[in-house]
């Protein structure tokens, strides 16, 4: 028996449900070293902890790919579904239709959500589900070794093979036009920003869409690649700074910007403060967001920041027409009509 | 003339689109009311207005329900198929024929009853003259074959529930087309409809409104699906019933439904709402389930409880979309890539498909796999006569949930695919629950849920999955046995050939032959279908099919010793089963066999 004074309990730093942040990590990652999916699986963490969301209250999911592996890597008291390549929106939207009350978080990829499952991303944002979809956009393959995606940037060139001169798909864009009610692009380099875009998604009721641009250290990370590391650094326009205020403490940590700034009040009352950094952009203007989108393009540069945010349209929940309580937990008697009904039934048959 | 009462087969060849379907539900109905034992095939084509369709309606004292072999009273209005439909008939036929339609009646070997139909329905109203011809046709049967006035009005009140006006003007024009048959013709054939005591009470369903009627009774609580013939109507009755059935009092559904943007979303909305908890289903035909065989491998292997119903239609391809066919059953039950093997639950009457409707959901989520409700056209979209739905008899299995804290820390040990009692079947948690959060994945995996590689983490779970299936055998619905005492013969058959097998049981044993049935009533197979075979001489597997699908099935599970008692005979031409032809088939095989 040791008479030394027991050592002072180290303090840990505890989010407002009083939740240390080892309660939101996962397992130990297997991509590649360095690699931009890895830091946005922090922000991941550092969001959902931050925001104080009960972690068994989220509900993982995933498609195929590099980026679907990451699941597995955060927010380990969470239930998940890495499903098949290209349809977790399907999945995601048929949890929902019978628990509507988690928080439904998706993670794709490019292979995912611009090519194979292209389809269900335009149909989930077409009926506003209410998910965060976040894509970790690197411009290949990962998983079978380096094959340009469909977001491959023209004039681009990966690490092995030809320029890529096949015209793009611009997500963030496509999503504008679909009416998706939050569209925001940003760089997984950019940990700032991103977190305060995930934690605005989060509060976000609809479909909000994050191109994340994600460099692939292995296969994508070349001078002569747009998606590298060092041309993203390079090349990025941010349209503004990002803050997330939280409805929980609206005065903390709120650093009030000296130039001009906006507030975008969610959902569940948090606010996202976007400091202006040149010419105004104004995230309910579709046209101002597309134009920022295209002249980027156009200028072989990255735009980063929330780009379109529309507050008004209805999420699938409400055309629905549910009852309040999340169908899983309605009980026997009410999914069940009684024996008197279909007697009833019966009767009216035989009329 | 000696009549001939309640024994022959209708025809009524019409073009679609032209309102002819409610006319002849209006006679089906009528004969219906007066206790006469009828069947009608509606034979349409995939297209919504102009191309030739053929209503048969066969009246039969016996209770026979497929089409017949002849056609006893040929209606011809659609100039598209007059020769070939003319040609077809039999000398003696009875042809009652528009004569505005400008075509030649050549046959003087029938008995004609040329009635101006269209200048007829043009006196009522000149505008809607198309759809009124329709109704003079089954007012001239009507006054040919002595259909009582009160059941056709009964039917025609049915058809247009509350519309007055419509039903008024039906009437009229029924009407004419009893006084032009009155004042025209001296009846010189010997078809009457006599009318029969009702014993008991009955009324017409479609099975695909008795599956989604049990749907609704089995608690569905999301339903996902993309439109396609001859599905369709078994997810709007689900659609069409929840108003009723399944809101509170504000209105409010517990049951939500979501028009996918095609089978491959809908497939995985089904595996979604499982995943989490609910009851999801899905209603599609075969080029839906192959689309859908991905997830299908997804729902087996990482066990999502799911309800997929397939009303089978011609394959393969896009095949012949309004024809009705057995062809699926090899695809539901080892669907998607890998070794997999799948519950598939196979109604053959309208209450089987309400049964099965609300059984499906109990077992999918006992066995935590998907399940399979496998109908057809013939039986989906054709009206059967029915005495009522039976309300379930148990209350709903949820399976091996674990929802409760105390349950789930009193396990010595928890796994997602831990095998804890033995059967098979293991224990899961909720999203949201908190309790053995994991990431369900279609990689493998190890009794914990976790990725694994290892070749006994696959083998095991295998070997397990397979176990979990073979166990549930004898707890799905068990076959329904006829059976001689002589046990010569021994027919097994599924489905909808249920409506057709009296007739071609009544056939054979016409010519001598000892004949028993055994109708299969789910896959994987009942042990009472081995017990069946070993029992009889001879088996005879009958399909509506090429390729002897069930039988494929019974030549890899059977014992050696028993594989050589068993034969195909599989015909399929996208009718309904006709029973001579069937039954034609069986003798030459038994012949073949004998030899």
């Amino acid at each position: 028996m040791s008479d030394a004074p027991a050592r002072p309990a180290r303090t840990v730093k505890l989010n407002v449900i009083n939740e240390p942040k080892d309660s939101y990590t996962g397992g130990k990652s297997s991509l590649c070293p360095g690699c931009g999916h890895d830091q946005i699986s922090n922000v991941i963490i550092a969001a959902a902890w931050e925001n104080g969301i009960e972690p068994h209250r989220i509900a993982k999911m995933s498609g195929i790919g590099c980026s679907s592996k990451t699941p597995a890597y955060y927010l380990g008291q969470s239930h998940g579904f890495n499903t098949v390549h290209g349809r977790m929106p399907s999945v995601t939207t048929g949890a929902y239709a019978v628990n509507k009350d988690l928080l439904y978080l998706g993670v794709s990829g490019d292979g995912d959500s611009a090519s194979i499952g292209i389809g269900q991303l335009i149909h989930a944002i077409r009926r506003n589900m209410d998910m965060v979809y976040i894509v970790e956009n690197n411009g290949v393959y990962g998983l079978t070794k380096g094959q340009y995606s469909a977001t491959a940037d023209v004039g681009s060139k990966k690490k092995k093979g030809k320029i890529n001169t096949t015209q793009p798909i611009d997500l963030a864009a496509l999503a504008i036009n679909l009416g998706c009610t939050f569209v925001a692009r940003s760089f997984s380099g950019s940990k700032k920003q991103l977190t305060s875009l995930i934690k605005a998604a989060m509060s976000h009721k609809g479909f909000a869409l994050i191109d994340v641009i994600s460099p692939c250290v292995t296969f994508n990370n070349n001078d002569e690649s747009m998606r590298s590391y060092g041309y993203v650094k390079e090349n990025e326009i941010t349209l503004h700074m990002a803050d997330y205020i939280p409805h929980f403490n609206p005065v903390e940590e709120v650093e009030v910007p000296e130039g001009h700034f906006r507030d975008i009040e969610l959902h569940d009352g948090s606010t996202i403060r976007l400091e202006t950094i040149s010419d105004e952009h104004d995230p309910s203007n579709a046209v101002a967001a597309l134009t920022a989108l295209h002249e980027a393009e156009t200028d072989q540069k990255h735009v980063t920041g929330l780009l379109y945010f529309d507050n008004t349209k209805p999420a699938l929940a409400e055309d629905l027409g549910l009852v309040d309580t999340p169908l899983i937990d309605v009980p026997a008697d009410s999914l069940r009509p009684s024996k008197a009904i279909l007697d009833q039934l019966n009767a009216a048959l035989l009329g | 003339m000696e009549s001939i009462a309640n024994d022959y087969t209708i025809n009524i060849a019409t073009a679609n689109g032209t309102g002819s379907q409610s006319a002849n539900l209006i006679l089906l109905q009528a004969f219906f009311e007066m206790g006469v034992p009828v069947s009608g095939k509606n034979l349409f084509p995939s297209n919504i207005s102009g191309l030739p369709t053929w209503y048969i309606m066969r009246l039969s004292d016996h209770g026979y329900q497929a089409p017949g072999d002849r056609t006893h009273i040929q209606v011809l209005v659609n100039p598209a198929t007059w020769a070939e439909d003319l040609a077809a008939l039999e000398p003696g036929s009875v042809v009652i024929w528009n004569e505005n339609a400008k075509m030649e009646m050549n046959r003087e070997d029938v008995i004609s009853y040329p009635v101006p139909m269209s200048s007829l329905a043009r006196k009522i109203n000149p505008k809607i003259a198309k759809l009124v011809t329709n109704i003079v046709y089954v007012g001239v049967l009507a006054q040919m074959l002595g259909i009582d006035q009160t059941a056709l009005e009964s039917a025609v009140a049915k058809q247009f529930k509350g519309k007055d006006s419509a039903i008024e003007l039906n009437i009229t024009a029924l009407g004419l087309g009893r006084d032009y048959f009155k004042d025209n013709f001296t009846k010189n054939d010997p078809y009457v409809v006599e009318p029969r005591e009702i014993e008991t009470p009955k009324f017409f369903i479609d099975g695909n409104e008795a599956a989604a009627l049990g749907c609704i009774f089995g608690g569905v609580q999301m339903l996902a699906w993309y439109p396609i013939t001859p599905s369709s109507s078994l997810a709007e009755g689900i659609i069409n019933y929840i108003p009723q059935l399944r809101v509170d009092d504000e209105g409010n559904a517990t049951c939500a439904v979501i028009q996918a943007e095609d089978e491959l979303a809908a497939a995985g909305m089904v595996l979604g709402a499982g995943w989490a908890g609910g009851r999801g289903m899905t209603a599609t035909s075969g080029p839906g389930i192959s689309l859908m065989q991905e997830f299908i491998g997804l729902a087996y292997f990482a066990e999502i409880p799911s309800v997929f119903w397939d009303v089978n239609r011609v394959g393969p391809s896009t095949g012949l979309p309004t024809r009705t066919q057995q062809s699926d059953i090899t695809m539901l039950y080892e669907g998607s890539h890998g070794d997999t093997q799948h519950i598939v639950l196979i109604p053959g009457t309208v209450e089987e498909c309400f049964e099965f409707g609300w059984r499906a959901f109990d077992i999918t989520e006992r066995f935590q796999t998907p399940v399979f409700g496998l109908s057809d056209l013939d039986l989906g979209m054709n009206r059967w006569a029915c005495e009522g739905f039976t309300y379930p008899d148990q209350d709903m299995d949820r399976g091996k949930v674990v929802r409760d804290k105390d349950v789930f820390e009193a396990f010595e040990e928890f796994g997602r695919y831990l095998d804890v009692d033995g059967d098979g079947i293991p224990y899961r948690t909720l999203p949201g629950s908190g309790m053995d959060p994991i990431l369900y994945r279609g990689t493998g995996h190890n009794p914990k849920g976790v990725y694994s590689e290892k070749p006994e983490d696959y083998f095991n779970l295998m070997a397990r999955l397979k176990s979990k299936i073979d166990g549930a055998r004898d707890l799905l619905p068990a076959p329904i046995l006829r059976e001689e005492t002589e046990c010569e013969v021994g027919i097994i058959y599924l489905g909808s050939m249920e409506n057709t097998i009296e007739e071609i049981d009544d056939m054979l044993e016409a010519t001598g032959l000892k004949v028993s049935q055994c109708r299969v009533r789910a896959l994987p197979l009942h042990s009472g279908v081995q017990e069946f075979i070993r029992r009889h001489e001879t088996t005879i597997v009958l399909e509506i099919n090429r390729d002897g699908q069930l039988y494929g099935i019974l030549r890899k599970e059977l014992p050696n010793d028993l594989i050589t008692k068993v034969h195909s005979v599989a015909y399929s031409d996208g009718m309904p089963p006709r029973a001579r032809i069937y039954s034609d088939r069986i003798l030459s095989t038994l012949k073949e066999v004998n030899q």
